[in-house]
């Protein structure tokens, strides 16, 4: 009894001196990369492992992907330069590049170019697909997918203010962020929800993996196209590896050719970026003030 | 016949302030119920309930890859988390009698280790020691004040009887501390159980610990996976005594950093940037100081923050913490005979201790997260998971509290000894527990908002998801704030029904 | 002159239990305070400790003992302002050898020997009280004052406490229940009834029946 209490309080302060040395650094020269985790984090860690496979080889330096829980954890680990190259959205890149001065958005798939999100709807709404926004959708549930999507937050609240000229909780009666795409389908497809916002890339890798039951939901709008995803590198890796290094990354993203990896995105190819490529989005969210 | 003058029989019973207060409660909570958001809005909740009881009963041990590391890491959160907290509560309970080191330990724990967790992930980002700090620093400051207490009430006459001239330093070691020490011991391996549930729960948010897998099971629907991981959480838990052993928490302790992981580097910038940049209100950064323009801008800053999120936030916070602290009590008053002596055999009791062993061991995160899947979003799936939980704690004290009464040999049996013997004399136990739980089941509200429950802590999660630090600073101080006003509530309520318990215990 | 009181009113919170109050104890007095039990002994002896506590050990009613500790740390106690912390400290932790020899024989003249390193909580009353008797017999000092020291020790047990404290103290004040032992023990007897001094006494002057008044109603 004696012996044990004053072991407990000699190792407890032993190991609160030990604290202060244990600081890690273990990626002291890996270069690392996360995404947003827009999609089933399974998906995700065996899409980017892959990715980092290629990456390490084709740079010649260690490269390691860090899955993150939230759009805000991927924003602020590039922030914090605990990662230094990122796959993000439209909206957590600009954000992104507006905390992290000389950062560069430097390719995008060739979809990105033209994105798009679906206004979906679950069946016993009986509302039904059409070339014009959706206005029978007012006074219904609606779910976003996360708050820091650009496809599943930012381009549909754009709309609904735009046509209602409303905010979105003022124009339905209840409103969510399910957290993801892939939950959005779900929670649409439930009925937890009536109606959702959804990326539309990912409701047709759901479709095509037999995941989405046409009798119950189904697309009802779909937004006029928008930049989106695209990867974002920090303005310092080429002091931090070597002259070129930003360079060397973006020519490797292009020539990712291997359609395994690229179907993994999915994307057909990797196109060069640039910042102003996102103006937009910068423009949109400013307008809804998710931006300030 | 003999009377009494003066004294004639009243004509209407008299309630005792004891039982007044309760109907207050619950006159409350029903006012709540008519404002508060209650439906299930999936049109099948049964075919997601079959999966998941499919799931539980299928548990699928193989599908998390480095199972054994989670689990050691999950261990060694919490760990390194509750050491800290408790050397450091231990250290601030020395000088708790200063006004400012009780308010400091009252607003640090009034925020939950969640909250921390976010706030540190800014600063430190995926580096282990934001899952560290966030356990260790609100444990510090429930620790310093529960050690305060009880060293308060270390026993006096062995005080008296030391020799004239002994030092402080002396009389502490020899008299104070070992007169409670088992009280502490007992209060500091509570906290290390406490201390595992919030490991786990930080890994929702991204530490590398069991939440980590239990969020990506539970959000894929692979609930034969979420249930192996959960099982092995209950197994860790239920196991506590057999491997927590006095002699090698130490070892242990020396052992946990080493096993936190890598992470990322710490950057001193980022902390100096946090601290004099983001957490500063947008309008004051770059503006200038003696501009009407900035203060008039911090003005629609604030009022526009109190109004159209702190408020509407406070609201639904008070309609569920009130809900669901009725509704905690009710279930716990209607649980505790399953464990009692008094009622059930040891079959009955058995079965009793696993369900409630299983609600109050599991983090009211998880269940309320389930309960969302089940029924979709409303405050059903929180009222809930916070009343299963907290009722699961009180009925289990309730019920060890009722095996102590002694009853006369003719007592009634059943609902007569429920109602007439039991509950009347454990009632002010059972509500002392209640108030403790009070501020708990508050903050819990708070971060049952980060899954989109329109609590303060719904704002906080949307000011951080837009990195408006600012913004998420100020609305985790006023849910703070709130906090220790309903702490300080708490405190005069049963102190005027002079009730009281071990805080420890609840 | 050890203890004085002079015409002094005693009591707790302002509530006097006893009144008009004076007394004089000088060295090598050995006084027997008795009384029925509420009459007032545990508040004089109160009030003498928290006066004249300096130089003074006392023996509590309630033992006052640290129950998750040792009886040779209870009893150790009574030196703890002889030595500095970190000292204290390290036989908290680690008992000293010295500190063990200086304490046993104190332990084994009271019957305690083979529970030196029990816990004082896992001692039945007599024993603890023992131990309370032990530690203030290694804090020493001029004086002792205690309360009821013997109330739960039989006759023999009692006695050899009893000589054990003389041997230590040259000046001892004692709460006594046991009329008889009183008279065999003490120098000089002090009765207390109706919240003052009822009768004040060398004990070799008084016999048993000369007690009885004090128990009467």
């Amino acid at each position: 009894m004696m012996r044990s209490r004053s072991t407990l309080l000699l190792f407890s302060l032993v190991s609160l001196l030990l604290f202060g040395g244990v600081t890690p650094q273990a990626f002291a020269d890996t270069f690392v990369f996360t995404a947003i985790p827009d999609e089933d984090e399974a998906r995700l860690r065996q899409r980017f492992n892959k990715v980092a496979a290629y990456l390490s080889k084709e740079l010649g330096v260690e490269t390691k992907y860090v899955p993150v829980k939230s759009y805000a954890a991927a924003v602020t680990a590039f922030r914090n330069n605990q990662v230094q190259l990122a796959w993000f959205g439209g909206l957590s890149g600009v954000r992104a590049r507006n905390l992290v001065p000389g950062s560069e958005a430097i390719a995008q798939g060739y979809e990105d170019q033209a994105f798009l999100t679906y206004f979906i709807a679950h069946a016993s709404t009986g509302l039904k697909s059409s070339g014009t926004f959706p206005a029978g959708m007012a006074g219904k549930t609606f779910t976003f997918g996360s708050k820091g999507s650009t496809s599943g937050r930012l381009m549909p609240e754009y709309y609904v203010r735009q046509n209602f000229n409303k905010a979105p909780d003022e124009v339905f009666t209840k409103v969510g962020f399910s957290g993801n795409h892939a939950k959005t389908i779900a929670l649409v497809q439930s009925g937890a929800y009536q109606v959702g916002a959804v990326n539309f890339k990912v409701w047709e890798n759901n479709l095509k993996s037999g995941k989405i039951d046409p009798a119950k939901v189904a697309i009802i709008w779909t937004t006029p196209p928008y930049p989106d995803y695209q990867w974002t590198i920090r303005g310092d890796v080429d002091q931090r590896w070597k002259p070129g290094f930003k360079q060397r990354v973006t020519e490797v993203l292009l020539n990712m050719k291997d359609p395994d990896l690229l179907a993994s995105f999915p994307r057909k190819n990797f196109i060069p970026a640039k910042n102003a490529d996102y103006q937009p989005i910068l423009d949109v969210a400013k307008q809804i003030k998710l931006i300030d | 016949m003999a009377t009494v003058p003066g004294i004639s029989a009243p004509t209407a019973p008299r309630y005792s302030p004891v039982v007044k207060t309760s109907a207050a409660f619950v006159a409350v909570a029903a006012g709540c119920l008519l404002f508060a958001d209650i439906s299930i809005t999936t049109l099948d909740p049964w075919s997601e309930m079959k999966r998941i009881a499919w799931g539980a009963v299928t548990p699928d041990f193989g599908a998390v890859a480095g199972l054994g590391m989670v689990v050691l890491q999950t261990i060694a959160f919490a760990l390194c988390g509750v050491a800290l907290g408790a050397v450091g509560g231990f250290l601030l309970s020395q000088v708790f009698h200063l006004g400012a080191v009780r308010w400091t330990c009252a607003s640090v724990r009034a925020i939950h280790e969640l909250f921390w967790a976010l706030i540190f992930m800014q600063v430190l980002g995926l580096s282990p020691l934001t899952g560290v700090l966030a356990i260790a620093i609100p444990y510090a400051g429930i620790c310093a004040k529960v050690y305060a207490e009880t060293l308060e009430e270390a026993h006096l006459p062995a005080l008296r009887s030391l020799p004239s001239g002994t030092g402080i330093v002396s009389a502490f070691f020899f008299v104070r501390l070992p007169d409670v020490w088992v009280h502490i011991k007992n209060y500091t391996s509570y906290r290390f159980e406490c201390g595992l549930r919030s490991s786990a729960v930080l890994g929702f948010i991204g530490l590398p610990t069991l939440g980590f897998y239990l969020e990506t099971a539970f959000s894929e629907g692979n609930y034969s996976e979420a249930a192996a991981l959960m099982i092995i959480f209950y197994l860790l838990i239920a196991t506590l005594r057999y491997w927590m052993r006095p002699k090698l928490v130490g070892l242990y302790v020396l052992i946990a950093p080493f096993l936190l992981g890598g992470g990322a580097a710490i950057d001193m910038s980022n902390i100096v940037r946090f601290l004099t940049v983001d957490v500063v209100p947008a309008p004051l950064r770059g503006g200038g100081l003696l501009e009407g323009r900035t203060w008039s801008g911090l003005g629609d800053w604030a009022g526009t923050l109190l109004i159209d999120q702190a408020l509407p936030g406070m609201v639904a916070t008070i309609l569920l913490t009130q809900i669901a602290l009725v509704a905690t009590g009710v279930l716990a008053l209607a649980l505790f005979p399953l464990v009692s002596k008094k009622f059930f055999g040891p079959v009955t009791r058995t079965v009793g201790h696993v369900f409630l062993v299983v609600m109050r061991s599991t983090p009211e995160f998880i269940l309320a997260y389930i309960f969302l899947q089940l029924w979709g979003p409303s405050m059903l799936p929180a009222i809930v998971a916070l009343s299963l939980h907290n009722g699961a704690i009180i009925g289990h004290l309730v019920g060890r509290f009722s095996d102590e009464v002694r009853l006369r040999p003719d007592s009634p049996r059943g609902i007569n000894l429920y109602g007439f013997e039991i509950v009347p004399r454990v009632y002010g136990q059972f509500l002392a527990f209640l108030f403790y739980r009070w501020e708990v089941i508050m903050r819990e509200t708070a971060i049952l908002g980060i899954l989109g429950i329109a609590t303060l802590g719904f704002f906080v999660d949307s000011a951080l998801a837009d990195i408006r630090l600012d913004r998420a600073i100020f609305l985790i101080a006023v849910m703070a704030a709130f906090n220790v006003a309903v702490d300080a509530l708490s405190r005069q309520i049963r102190n005027r029904l002079r009730l009281s318990t071990r805080a420890g215990q609840a | 002159m050890l203890f004085r009181l002079n015409n002094e009113n005693l009591g707790y919170d302002g509530a006097a239990v006893l009144r008009g109050i004076s007394i004089t104890v000088s060295a090598g007095e050995r006084v027997a305070l008795v009384g029925e039990s509420g009459a007032g002994k545990s508040t004089l002896l109160s009030v003498l400790q928290d006066r004249y506590g300096g130089n003074t050990a006392l023996i509590p009613q309630e033992p006052g003992l640290v129950r998750s500790l040792s009886v040779f740390h209870n009893v150790y106690m009574g030196s703890l302002h002889r030595h500095s912390a970190a000292y204290n400290l390290l036989n908290l932790v680690w008992p000293r050898q010295n500190e063990i020899k200086r304490i046993r024989p104190i332990v084994e003249r009271l019957g305690l020997g083979e529970k030196l390193f029990e816990r004082a909580g896992e001692l039945s009353g007599g024993q603890q009280q023992r131990t309370a008797i032990c530690r203030a017999i290694l804090q020493g000092g001029d004086a002792v004052l205690g309360d009821e020291p013997v109330s739960a020790a039989d006759n023999h047990q009692s006695r050899a406490i009893l000589a054990a404290l003389s041997d230590t103290f040259e000046t001892i004040i004692l709460a006594m229940h046991d009329v008889d032992l009183a008279l065999e023990f003490s120098t000089r007897i002090i009765g207390i009834k109706d919240g003052g001094i009822a009768l004040d006494a060398p004990a070799g002057d008084l016999t048993r029946p000369d007690l009885d008044f004090l128990y009467r109603d």
